[in-house]
């Protein structure tokens, strides 16, 4: 399998499961337990993310289609900058924007899109069809919706207390420059 | 324990004025009474308000006041989670000099369920934490106090009259003023089913005060009415600005059609009620005064008092007989099997704190029938019944029989006895009980 590129300036934990041709931009933060999975193809994630313990980022086939089964292309996976990926959430949308939040529990379904400004409130479910226009909310047992006219800020105060905490108690994985130590601002 | 996980498995009947069947956890019993009460034969009072998020007594003439809001805290207008306040910091410039700028708080109110802000609405940000917030006044607030004020008088000036009839028929035994004074909180006031509602009247002026008389103009009816705009049909509609019932009717002022006029209301206040039976007037169950405390100062629930499914709860010795119900018992309606109680009285031991420290203690001498009882463990007991389920198809199997068991009336006042100390007489209580046993499987 291949292995993950990682550029410079990202902090991924070794306990962080990343499996696939996954490429990770600078000042990430993946943290232990966060699963990464590019099986049906590659995963692109940008910089200035935010990926929490247990959070599944999957690649995956569509349902209907066997792994074994020729002539299916690999499609490409991208998500943006600055997004937040909450505790325990799940992402299988296979383009994401930037400046996103998807909280706790979410669950986000192969055929959405989501743009920029979004935040998928925690245990939503999300699985239908479309694009999720620019700066909604989804919120609620109902999954209720509304626009704000504030995206949510980009976590640069967590972003810079992660980068410096994080390697003092875990192991990181290797960058792609070679050097194991992470750069430190 | 059924009464903790399976509440509705075991079925106490209250006797009141309408027939309960209810878990012995929801139940409350009064020993003034000794018997059993069901939140139906009670009636609730208002003990106190307090406000949920910040917890803060507050007295009920102020609730009355304020309309039963929190004067601190708000309700998101979306999703009527409560507001919280957020700071940013913004440029300002000094009052000595406007050239320079320097960073001052700024404070907005923000939803952390919802993410509503109350800059969505075009509230501008306070320079003060709390207290700058205010609701926006309601155009037809004079008018409305107009009203109410013409009524109140009408409401009082009617009772008169009816007050005067009755004084011309015959003499009341409770002066007039008492009555006024003290409005629906007596007891004869209360008891009265078909009273007209009368807290206007207690609003208003006192006799022999000067009263002014109110007029006040009809309403006026239009011929014309606002048109709709030209594109109403075929406008598409911006769906979320268009608020949902809910939240339009949260706010009964306005009642705003769309989102961005949606401001935030004080929050409600919630209250604490104390209970108190109807027949003894006796307060079975009074809440602390304090919101942060969950205590309270009575609190008479049956699990304290009456027998559970064999525990014992109380500190005697109990005796316990089961009866089956006969056949066309009244109350007997819901069983769907037959059972065969053992017949025997059953012993149960005092509840003791300190028995299962004491190692020393001599186990207690019971002679138990091994066909009737399981096993005994301190105030505990488990015993054989025999159930024949009366009906092929599937469906629950429900039991129902009768415990009868005596009780020991702690609080009973102490009468002076002649004989000098005789100890507190047992009563047998009977109570119908109904056990669910679950489905029949083939």
């Amino acid at each position: 399998m291949q292995s993950a590129n990682i550029a410079a300036g990202a902090v991924v934990c070794v306990e962080s499961e990343i499996r696939g041709d996954v490429t990770i931009g600078p000042r990430t933060v993946v943290h232990p337990k966060a699963r990464i999975i590019a099986e049906a193809g590659p995963i692109i994630i940008g910089e200035g993310n935010l990926i929490e313990e247990q959070a599944l980022i999957i690649n995956s086939y569509p349902e209907n289609i066997m792994p074994d089964t020729e002539g299916v292309e690999p499609k490409t996976m991208t998500i943006g900058i600055n997004n937040v990926f909450e505790v325990g959430c799940v992402s299988q949308a296979l383009k994401i924007g930037d400046n996103n939040v998807i909280e706790s529990k979410a669950d986000l379904g192969k055929n959405v899109i989501l743009t920029s400004g979004c935040i998928v409130g925690a245990c939503c479910q999300v699985n239908t069809c479309e694009v999720i226009p620019e700066n909604t909310v989804i919120y609620g047992s109902n999954c209720m919706r509304r626009v704000q006219t504030e995206r949510p800020q980009p976590q640069t105060l967590q972003l810079d207390f992660l980068m410096k905490i994080l390697p003092n108690y875990h192991h990181m994985k290797k960058t792609v420059k070679g050097t194991s130590t992470p750069v430190r601002n | 324990m059924a009464s903790l996980l399976q509440p509705d498995r075991v079925l106490y009947l209250v006797h009141g004025e309408k027939k309960i069947r209810s878990p012995l956890s929801t139940l409350y019993f009064c020993r003034y009474c000794s018997e059993l009460r069901s939140l139906e034969c009670v009636s609730h009072e208002v003990d106190s308000h307090y406000c949920p998020s910040c917890l803060e007594n507050m007295p009920s003439a102020e609730a009355k006041l304020k309309k039963n809001r929190c004067a601190n805290c708000f309700d998101c207008p979306c999703c009527m989670h409560t507001l919280s306040t957020r700071a940013t910091n913004i440029p300002a410039p000094l009052p000595d000099d406007p050239s320079k700028t320097t960073m001052k708080k700024a404070y907005y109110l923000a939803c952390g369920f919802c993410r509503w802000t109350s800059r969505d609405v075009g509230m501008a940000d306070k320079s003060v934490a709390s207290g700058g917030w205010q609701e926006p006044d309601n155009p037809h607030t004079q008018r409305i106090n107009k009203l109410i004020e013409y009524y109140q008088q009408l409401a009082q000036r009617e009772k008169l009259e009816r007050d005067r009839k009755k004084l011309a028929r015959r003499r009341p035994y409770m002066p007039l003023a008492f009555s006024e004074k003290y409005g629906l909180g007596t007891r004869l006031q209360r008891q009265r089913p078909g009273a007209p509602i009368t807290s206007l009247a207690g609003l208003s002026l006192k006799e022999g005060e000067d009263q002014k008389e109110i007029n006040i103009e009809p309403a006026q009816a239009l011929d014309e009415v606002e048109p709709l705009p030209e594109d109403c049909y075929t406008r598409p509609i911006n769906l979320p600005e268009v608020t949902s019932l809910r939240q339009r009717l949260l706010q009964p002022d306005f009642q705003p059609a769309g989102a961005s006029q949606l401001h935030p209301k004080h929050k409600h206040l919630l209250i604490k009620r104390s209970l108190r039976c109807r027949k003894c007037e006796h307060n079975l169950s009074k809440p602390e005064f304090n919101p942060t405390s969950i205590k309270f100062k009575i609190q008479l629930v049956a699990e304290c008092q009456v027998l559970l499914t064999l525990t014992n709860p109380v500190e005697n010795i109990t005796h316990v007989t089961l009866v089956g119900c006969e056949e066309g018992d009244p109350e007997d309606i819901n069983s769907t099997a037959k059972v065969m109680v053992p017949t025997k009285e059953l012993v149960l031991a005092g509840k003791d704190a300190a028995a299962d420290y004491d190692e020393l203690a001599e186990p207690q001498d019971f002679q138990d029938d091994p066909d009737v009882v399981a096993f005994r463990k301190s105030n505990k007991i488990g015993f054989f019944i025999k159930v024949v389920p009366q009906r092929e198809e599937d469906g629950d199997v429900t039991v129902s029989f009768k415990i009868r068991h005596d009780f020991r009336n702690l609080a009973a006042p102490i009468r002076p006895s002649e004989e000098g100390d005789a100890p507190t007489e047992a009563i047998w209580l009977t109570h119908h009980v109904e056990l669910s046993l679950g489905p029949i499987i083939a």
